[in-house]
């Protein structure tokens, strides 16, 4: 069965050269679809001096659109002025599909909006949870309405944040598919000489916020040292919840019982989890948590709060799920403590290559993208009166927007015709036979 | 490995489970959507039922607060225009002062004399002198800037303050209650505070300043306090008390002005008719999700 080939432009404000679950979904899932013969491309904002067009491994193209990052990563919401700069992109690139990433990058939801008024298939992934009741909830969801009001498919990394993304948009439920995230087996492997059980060793990795739970952390840690005396804690990561660890160190004397790193870069974060026993994952909101992952392909047993999608990841004799509560958690770390001697990291590895593959996820992505091309493409005044259903105000402001949008498009077309942009050719690279290592070499 | 495997009975694939690994269940699409769908979403479980009688009567708090500043306003303009000179001011002040006494006195079980003395009088004894010093200093204040300013301003202020005020007294305590108040409630003390140094940086001699000054930090400060004190000790005294206050602030603003009496009946009738039958009416369409999404609660204080 010889599938169609796709040329799929990805968009978002989070790529490399930052790091994280977004940023690795994206260029993972990416080299896997080069692999299976698709063209990929890559739109984000410019990192600092990073401007421009870049390649990465394996032929994939970046634009590194010169706009600045705004607040967070997020580049300044400008609605309009985006659609010259994507449509030169898409019409040069002969994209078919352009697929964005994440609900709270704005340039993911300008360029949708701008591939939906030029009539191309558009695909959104959503990669975390939000609620409903805060003031910026209720703002972001609202977004989220209106560039979901004409999505050809969606995307989600787990089911509970598949129920979230249908609530939050009113998309219907047939629409969202659940695709998880997957991890880098070749790169997580587990020790090679195993640490000895005399002392246990139990491994935190996080940012230290309060949406990762440091607070628990503040709490249980003390907890366990005194209840287990042959127990060691690392503690890698930074940010505003590490002065209350280093207070909780203090008041209790546990400098030599619990090591605080800092921000561990990505390069090193395997050689930290090899050197434990146990992870341990305290948030208090995931859609999908990747570190679990690559704690378990490392061969670590894996204690983790009962959160969003956590309870999806992973076989029940592969993790241990708590309340997030610090007696819950306590209880849970001891139970982790005793199975420990009955769990082989090799074993778990090997498991964790079956469970969970990049190569999968993109099969089943170019599934969602053939689903996607077959949706009818109907005329503007259909499409547009979808965008009236997205509340008594907010959907005659969305359609006047699109009407807008469409004949600024339609100026476009006029001033600077599609026929003087040239289409580049495909950089064609030579073949690198049975190389299944993705590396990132730049 | 941890799929049914298929060989048990090939027509009846295996049941769909809620995981994310193992790839692509066999015999069910990505985007499959099982019976099992949003069966942990709870909705409206924090909505309180509200009834229409018990709104309105919580609603006297509101137009009992807004009658004590239509009064305070009235004073102000019977001051400026000399109708009260600054005798009767000070008479005036002493009754209340004397009078909130008594309340707090009379409502407070737990209250002897004793800590009475130590506690209250003691502070408004330091309070009062100090104002009495510094009186001279708002005298000559806004010397340079033109009375319509002056106007202007004491009455946006006045607004900022009756919109940010906690008439829900969480702010105000007994003392010995570890409460801290809200950003909203210090800029509305604020706002009060600095509406009346405006005015009575217009008054001509030092004794009317000072006299001003008392009679409404006294009643912007310590009016709440009071009010809380009556409400906690009875509701029917707090209902008899506000009706009586809005009917003799009523009265007064008919002798003032025939206009704002009408403004002012309105937006009493506003607050405490219009307003409770409104929020009942939109309490239908309240929609209140839950589930397994929602970032969990902590269930222990965070102490720094």
């Amino acid at each position: 069965m010889d599938r169609k080939k796709h040329r799929i432009m990805m968009v978002s404000d989070f790529f490399y050269p930052n790091f994280g679950g977004v940023e690795n979904h994206i260029y993972y899932l990416s080299q896997c679809l080069l692999k299976l013969g698709h063209k990929v491309v890559v739109v984000t904002h410019a990192y600092g001096n990073r401007s421009g067009v870049r390649y990465m491994t394996g032929g994939l193209k970046v634009y590194y659109v010169p706009w600045r990052p705004f607040v967070m990563q997020n580049s300044f919401p400008t609605l309009f002025p985006s659609l010259p700069i994507i449509r030169t992109i898409l019409i040069r690139e002969r994209i078919t599909i352009v697929h964005g990433h994440q609900a709270f990058s704005t340039l993911c939801h300008e360029a949708l909006m701008h591939s939906r008024t030029m009539g191309y298939r558009v695909v959104f992934t959503d990669h975390s949870l939000y609620g409903f009741s805060d003031a910026g909830s209720i703002h972001m969801n609202k977004v989220l309405q209106f560039t979901l009001a004409d999505v050809s498919q969606a995307i989600c990394v787990s089911h509970t944040s598949k129920e979230n993304t249908v609530l939050r948009s009113g998309l219907p439920p047939e629409k969202v598919f659940v695709i998880p995230n997957a991890v880098d087996t070749a790169m997580f492997k587990p020790a090679v000489v195993q640490p000895s059980h005399s002392e246990i060793v139990i491994v935190v990795i996080s940012r230290l916020v309060y949406r990762k739970g440091a607070d628990l952390l503040v709490e249980v840690i003390p907890d366990v040292c005194r209840l287990h005396p042959n127990v060691r804690f690392i503690v890698g990561g930074d940010g505003p919840k590490r002065v209350r660890l280093e207070e909780m160190r203090e008041k209790h004397s546990l400098q030599d019982r619990v090591e605080m790193l800092g921000a561990v870069p990505h390069a090193q974060v395997r050689s930290v989890l090899i050197s434990g026993h146990i992870f341990l994952n305290s948030s208090l909101t995931e859609a999908f948590c990747i570190a679990i992952l690559e704690a378990a392909s490392c061969g670590l047993l894996t204690v983790s709060t009962r959160v969003g999608g956590v309870p999806e990841v992973l076989p029940d004799d592969m993790i241990i799920l708590a309340e997030p509560d610090p007696g819950d958690m306590v209880l849970a770390i001891e139970r982790a403590i005793s199975m420990l001697p009955k769990v082989d990291p090799q074993v778990m590895h090997n498991r964790m290559r079956e469970l969970y593959n990049w190569h999968d996820v993109a099969k089943r992505t170019e599934i969602v993208y053939d689903r996607a091309l077959k949706c009818p493409n109907q005329n503007l005044l259909e499409r547009l009166s979808r965008y009236l259903y997205c509340g008594v105000w907010a959907g005659k402001l969305f359609f006047l927007v699109m009407i807008v949008d469409f004949l600024f498009w339609r100026l476009l077309e006029l001033w600077q015709p599609a026929e003087d942009i040239e289409e580049i050719p495909d950089l064609t690279l030579p073949h690198i036979s049975n190389k299944e290592t993705l590396q990132e070499t730049e | 490995m941890d799929h049914h495997l298929a060989s048990d009975s090939p027509q009846v694939r295996p049941r769909w489970r809620k995981v994310a690994y193992g790839g692509m269940q066999p015999g069910f699409d990505d985007n499959h959507t099982d019976e099992s769908f949003l069966e942990g979403m709870v909705m409206n479980a924090n909505v309180v039922r509200r009834d229409m009688l018990k709104v309105m009567l919580d609603s006297v708090s509101i137009s009992e607060y807004l009658c004590i500043v239509a009064l305070v306003v009235l004073v102000w303009t019977y001051t400026l225009e000399s109708t009260i000179d600054e005798n009767r001011l000070l008479c005036i002040d002493v009754s209340l002062l004397v009078l909130g006494f008594l309340i707090l006195l009379f409502t407070q079980e737990k209250i002897s004399l004793s800590i009475l003395v130590h506690h209250y009088f003691l502070n408004i004894s330091f309070f009062i002198m100090g104002l009495y010093v510094l009186a001279p200093i708002y005298q000559t204040l806004t010397r340079s800037i033109s009375s319509d300013s002056i106007w202007a301003l004491t009455v946006s202020l006045l607004v900022i303050h009756l919109f940010l005020h906690d008439y829900s007294e969480s702010t105000v305590n007994a003392p010995g209650a570890l409460k801290n108040p809200a950003l909203t409630s210090c800029i509305s003390v604020n706002a009060s505070v600095v509406a009346s140094v405006f005015i009575a940086s217009r008054l001509p001699s030092r004794l009317h300043v000072f006299a001003i000054m008392l009679f409404s930090l006294q009643v912007f400060l310590f009016g709440p306090l009071v009010t809380y004190c009556i409400k906690k000790y009875s509701f029917r005294l707090h209902l008899c008390f506000s009706i009586s206050l809005m009917v003799v602030t009523l009265s007064f603003v008919y002798m003032l002005h025939c206009l704002l009496f009408v403004l002012l009946l309105s937006l009493l009738v506003f607050v405490n008719v219009v307003c409770p039958y409104w929020l009942i009416r939109i309490q239908e369409y309240k929609f209140e999700i839950n589930g397994p999404w929602d970032e969990a609660k902590l269930c222990f204080a965070i102490t720094d």
